[in-house]
């Protein structure tokens, strides 16, 4: 590419950013200004000065445009030849490809939520630095969620599992998960969903969910999904500044925001974290090429720059790692075997596959979980005699969902890996239950709103999900043969082989 | 344990292409006590409490005007603050 | 493990995702119609809103306007993110080819007097009412209802912002390089009292919760405003002289001739909607109406003002552009008369 040389300027970065957007904003007179903002009161966060806003990319319009098209025309180049050179093929398994279903079913909505509310924040914020940079996030957004979509719609015509990925997102119960997460901060205010999706989501846990994937696609021969994902992080190092310069500016403007900040960073980093046990089992299970284990990624991505490296700049504002992320340091060790437990067994109602992890995998799992996965590993070698009989684990009945992340009730007690972990709070004269005393934590600050949550086995009960059976609510999930299931002789798994052989008996090596 | 602002590792990943290795270059040629690591398509840079990338640096080694904006084309993430983003430099360190 | 592939073609097991099939058939379908159709949530919202329990995180109800079918309206631009941003990256590129041309030459120094205070006392001011038009579009790109009218609205909100620096920048260049020219037409626009009728017109419109009303409201004042100041004013530029102001002027004109393509589908999809058409029809006559009648008073001020300056016939104008914009609506079937 060539970027034209730019002609000298006489401002600087800064003075020529400052004019071309902050210093559009005026102080309204006509209307009040509680009318103009009605949003930014409501939460109790005190800002006296917004001009304080500090936003180091200095990024205008015309150079928005100019280094987003050029990203594009890369993107784009890599999709179109990967598809017109049925680059599908060359990937190390289709069972890989479960990882990506997750991705569009789950992930790709969020983005796209994401584009909305920051377009909520470029108005509504009162100040108009953060303004701006909500505005370009909120196009970043809309990027990243049609980048994924037409990546991944090259495997849509080949593959199961990709056709209804927005309708299943809006219903299947492992996808409540992400959706609720998402809908908790669309209906939070302004300064929470900053907190909740710039700091906590963009800076906290960001790496932790995007990078696997991406590594993971590079490892297994997903060119199109390595490349989109690089692409989409380079917005993302943006959008990570927007999130440590909004909790930086709350908490440098009144120490009255203190205590808000640190709840929602307790209540954000929980709620969070449980959405990447969907990455965790992602990562130790479903890749056929494996790059890191969850236990690394966490120690790499979560604990040596978040635990070692901002929240030591953060305790100079007063504030403390969240409550517990203790608990998370210790689940790193299980989380990814519990989660896929969890999946492997209800998969003949999900819009992925599954399979038993072969014996190289479990050395591998060994290898990395050496204290844990031992415990683990025999419960797979239980579910291997039952295979060898016969007879694959699927669990018929409907799982309790946790009234805050909505995950299965699987999750167990830290130190006793075969005794369920269960809470619960009464609230109004009903029973809530939860997975985690993080969920607890969350459901108890905000009773009212969580007990609304639209649970996917509340709602089959209740009659609102198309039938009372199983087949009649796949039905009404969109659900086509071959989307669920055992993986091993599935249509992906089929035609894979079936393709491969074709290749191999016309000129293959 | 506290550890100060000066020692903490701060830290930015590139994607790994052809495009991208003057960029690289001038950092780990402006960073004494950069290390690099490699990981899948993409490379981390590292170094304790501070990392500048320097536009004129990058221009000797691209051949071509550079301006920080395109900065943007390369990275794919970082850890610690941007504490400044102008015509001339990058710097990534912790505030306190 | 490399195989030689390419010597069969595998048949795809579907042409594209279920729910453009259940729309459109089986056929292959375009990166437009993947990227918007159908994308925004519409069932079972988790949780109401903190800031407004009353409503659903989204909902139709966030304005009077309404399409039974949300995506019976498309884009006729086919925008999304990579051909909307390659556009505007050419857009701005343009401009800033503009500029340095205009820079190069000393052009805006060599404007006639009389012209260079229009530039500074009529057309730079216009970048606050150009970042108002961004909050307002950002405002309907959350509120609205469906991704192919929301979409849009992103990137008005965003091609709002970029025409206030495009005024901006050309008052940089204006002012020498300095923001000195920019800073006196701030002061214009907050306190010269023949600005202050645009002004509470637009801070009216900034708190217009409905969606839908804000942005008619919107493109009627625009199409008064940019047929004033970017089309009718770029013929007296040429006149009198001012070539640099005409320069400037067709980039803006060029804009609005694109923004026109996608609100009057828009137009034409809320009328012709089987269920709330006629309604709809109403709601924008109504808000046509208002609008001519706030937004023409508070442009006659500075239309008086670009004649006391250069004589250029802009009441006229002005009233000519009222006549055309109602006139366009009548076409439309969206006044009262019609």
């Amino acid at each position: 590419m060539t970027i034209a040389p730019k002609a000298p300027r006489k401002l600087s970065m800064k003075a020529r950013y400052s004019a071309l957007t902050r210093d559009l904003d005026w102080d309204p007179s006509y209307v009040p200004a509680e009318e103009m903002f009605p949003y930014t009161t409501f939460e109790g966060i005190t800002i006296h000065d917004w001009s304080k806003w500090e936003d180091p990319f200095r990024l205008t319009v015309d150079a928005y445009a100019k280094y987003q098209a050029e990203k594009d025309k890369r993107l784009y180049a890599v999709l179109d030849g990967f598809a017109q050179s049925q680059g599908h093929l060359s990937l190390t398994d289709a069972s890989y490809l479960n990882a990506m279903k997750l991705f569009l079913q789950g992930v790709s909505p969020l983005e796209y939520q994401a584009h909305r509310n920051f377009a909520y924040l470029a108005r509504h914020l009162n100040g108009p630095g953060p303004r701006f940079a909500s505005l370009c996030q909120s196009l970043d957004e809309i990027r990243h969620a049609q980048t994924e979509i037409h990546t991944l719609s090259n495997y849509n015509k080949y593959y199961s599992g990709f056709h209804s990925y927005l309708h299943m997102h809006d219903r299947v119960w492992y996808l409540s998960v992400p959706k609720s997460f998402f809908d908790d901060a669309l209906s939070a205010g302004p300064f929470e969903f900053l907190i909740a999706i710039g700091f906590s989501f963009e800076y906290l846990l960001t790496n932790l969910l995007f990078v696997p994937f991406m590594s993971g696609a590079s490892f297994n021969g997903d060119l199109p999904t390595m490349t989109f994902g690089f692409s989409a992080q380079s917005d993302e190092s943006r959008h990570m500044t927007l999130g440590l310069e909004a909790i930086k500016f709350l908490l440098e403007q009144d120490e009255k925001n203190v205590p808000l900040v640190q709840h929602w960073i307790n209540k954000w980093f929980w709620r969070g974290y449980r959405v990447t046990a969907l990455v965790a089992q992602m990562l130790d299970y479903m890749l056929p090429r494996k790059v890191m284990s969850w236990k690394e990624a966490f120690e790499l991505y979560f604990e040596q720059q978040m635990m070692n490296g901002l929240f030591q700049d953060l305790a100079y504002y007063g504030i403390t790692p969240p409550l517990h992320v203790d608990k998370a340091i210790q689940e790193k060790e299980y989380l990814s075997h519990q989660a896929y437990w969890i999946l492997y067994q209800f998969s003949h109602a999900a819009a992925f596959t599954t399979s038993i992890p072969t014996e190289e995998h479990m050395d591998w799992l060994t290898e990395q979980y050496p204290d844990t996965f031992p415990v683990y590993r025999t419960l797979w070698e239980k579910e291997r005699k039952n295979l060898e009989n016969g007879g694959r684990h699927f669990i018929r009945g409907l799982p309790q969902l946790c009234q805050v992340c909505q995950i299965p009730m699987g999750f167990t007690e830290a130190d006793e890996p075969f005794v369920q972990c269960q809470r619960e709070s009464i609230y109004e004269g009903e029973r809530y239950n939860f997975c985690s005393d993080g969920c607890k934590y969350i459901f108890d600050h905000e009773p009212v709103k969580f007990r609304q949550a639209w649970l996917p086995v509340h709602q089959i009960y209740q009659g609102n999900c198309g039938a009372a059976d199983l087949p009649g609510v796949l039905q009404w999930y969109k659900m086509q043969p071959g989307d669920g299931g055992e993986y091993l002789g599935n249509v992906d798994n089929e035609n894979w082989k079936t393709w491969h052989d074709m290749a191999e008996t016309t000129g293959g090596h | 344990m506290t550890v100060s602002a000066a020692d903490r590792p701060v830290g930015v990943d590139i994607q790994e292409s052809e495009q991208n290795r003057a960029v690289i270059e001038a950092i780990e040629a402006d960073n004494a006590d950069a290390t690099v690591r490699h990981m899948p398509g993409m490379i981390r840079v590292q170094a304790p409490g501070r990392l500048v990338i320097k536009r004129e640096s990058v221009e000797e080694r691209m051949g071509r005007e550079w301006e920080t904006h395109e900065f943007q084309l390369a990275i794919i993430s970082y850890f610690g603050h941007i504490k400044e983003w102008d015509d001339d430099e990058i710097v990534i360190a912790w505030d306190h | 493990m490399q195989f030689e592939l390419r010597t069969q073609v595998i048949e795809p097991q579907r042409k594209t995702f279920q729910h453009l099939i259940d729309r459109y058939g089986d056929r292959p379908a375009s990166r437009y119609e993947e990227g918007s159709i159908d994308i925004q949530a519409t069932a079972n919202y988790h949780y109401r809103p903190l800031w407004n329990p009353e409503m659903e995180i989204y909902s139709p109800d966030y304005s009077d306007l309404k399409l039974a079918d949300a995506y019976s309206f498309t884009d006729p631009r086919q925008f999304y993110y990579a051909p909307y941003v390659t556009s505007r990256a050419d857009m701005h590129e343009a401009f800033g080819s503009t500029l340095d041309y205009l820079e190069k030459r000393g052009m805006f120094d060599r404007l006639p007097a009389s012209w260079s205070s229009v530039v500074q006392d009529i057309v730079l001011p216009l970048r606050h009412y150009e970042a108002a038009g961004q909050m307002i579009f950002s405002h309907a790109a959350r509120f609205g209802w469906g991704t192919t009218i929301t979409q849009c609205c992103a990137y008005a909100a965003f091609d709002r912002i970029g025409n206030a620096q495009i005024l901006s920048r050309a008052g940089i260049s204006f002012g020498g390089g300095t923001a000195d020219s920019l800073d006196t037409a701030k002061t214009t626009w907050l306190e010269d009292a023949d600005w202050q009728g645009l002004r509470k017109h637009t801070e009216e419109l900034l708190v217009t919760r409905d969606w839908g009303r804000a942005i008619v409201a919107l493109d009627v004042t625009d199409r008064l405003l940019y047929g004033l100041m970017y089309t009718h004013l770029d013929e007296a530029a040429l006149l009198g002289g001012a070539g640099s102001y005409s320069l400037v002027a067709q980039h803006l004109s060029g804009w609005f001739t694109d923004q026109r393509r996608w609100m009057d589908a828009l137009y034409k999809a809320w009328g012709a909607d089987p269920e709330h058409g006629t309604a709809n029809a109403a709601v924008v006559a109504d808000v046509v109406e208002s609008t001519l009648a706030t937004a023409s008073a508070a442009l006659a001020p500075i239309a008086a003002k670009l004649d006391a300056l250069v004589d250029c016939g802009a009441a006229q104008a002005l009233s000519d552009a009222v006549e055309a914009t109602r006139a366009a609506y009548t076409t439309l079937g969206m006044t009262k008369e019609a």
